[in-house]
């Protein structure tokens, strides 16, 4: 899931301005179950803004609503009534419904309320722990299901680097070192020999350093003969 | 009950203006107990700020 966090109520405020209709849209997917803007973060958060808006002497007209994906158009049509009687729209989406959101409504202004922090899993009750980079050349078939590129701190691919000490990383104690566990993984599994194979420099065009990613499914799309 | 402090400290409110107390059904003094202290406590903090100070109607008429 996409993992996020709520900013601080002084800086929705601050995002807010001097807009007297705001909107809180939350999203009933990846930021409801991290507990960070689904329908009950947003009721929350629309409250917690009338009430703070009130005793600052200026209260604001709070409504909030939720998407079941911020992220598809159809989805947000759904809610485009209420968004349209919005002076603001403030999302508790991840950036991608944000942007979303502006993209579909170019007239609107919409302020995030989150900040998007990454793709993980949560590995207990109340923590959240990242997983994967997004990298676009998954080499996980390599490394026994541990992601380096996410999950050590310098994205080797032929690891682990001199800092890894005890099973932890040396950026932080509280890390566990990411080929450590590949390590341990692939010897419980009798497939070390992976390990013999030195792996060449990643070609990050895939990733975030190619520039902004696009993927093209004409099997899918409803026009792609027409163009 | 932290989070629901830190939320009220946020908004601007005092955030002693809500605890959580735990006991069972049973326990009937500890209960009174409580609630008196409480009591206690929202009396010294005074009425809510976000109450209109020259509204006296009560919580149920006003549906709260």
């Amino acid at each position: 899931m996409i993992v996020a966090e709520q900013k601080s109520l002084d800086e929705i405020k601050t995002l807010i301005g001097d807009a007297e209709r705001v909107l809180v849209v939350g999203c009933g997917t990846c930021v409801t179950v991290c507990f960070a803007g689904g329908a009950r973060e947003a009721a929350i958060v629309a409250a917690s803004l009338r009430m703070a808006t009130k005793l600052d002497g200026n209260g604001k007209d709070v409504t909030d609503v939720t998407a079941q994906r911020q992220c598809e158009w159809e989805y947000l049509d759904e809610i485009a009534e209420q968004i349209d009687q919005a002076d603001v729209v403030l999302s508790l989406g991840c950036g991608i419904g944000v942007q979303a959101i502006a993209e579909h409504f170019p007239n609107k202004w919409v302020v995030p309320g989150l900040n998007t922090s990454f793709m993980g899993l949560p590995t207990e009750q109340g923590v959240w722990a990242e997983r994967c980079a997004a990298c676009g050349d998954c080499v996980l078939g390599l490394t026994g299901g541990i992601c380096p590129i996410a999950r050590c701190s310098k994205s080797l691919l032929n690891g682990p680097c001199g800092g890894s000490e005890g099973g932890h990383c040396e950026i932080n104690p509280d890390i566990p070192c990411a080929w450590q566990l590949i390590y341990d993984r692939l010897s419980a599994m009798g497939k070390l020999d992976l390990l013999m194979e030195i792996q060449p420099p990643k070609n990050w065009k895939t990733a975030r350093d190619g520039g902004p990613r696009k993927i093209v499914r004409n099997d899918l799309r409803l026009n792609a003969e027409e163009e | 009950m932290a989070h629901i402090q830190d939320l009220l400290a946020a908004i601007g409110l005092e955030p002693e203006r809500a605890r959580m107390f735990n006991m069972s059904a049973a326990m009937a003094s500890a209960f009174v107990a409580a609630a008196q202290e409480m009591a206690g406590q929202i009396a010294r903090l005074g009425p809510s700020p976000l109450r209109d100070p020259l509204d006296t109607s009560t919580d149920s008429e006003r549906g709260e």
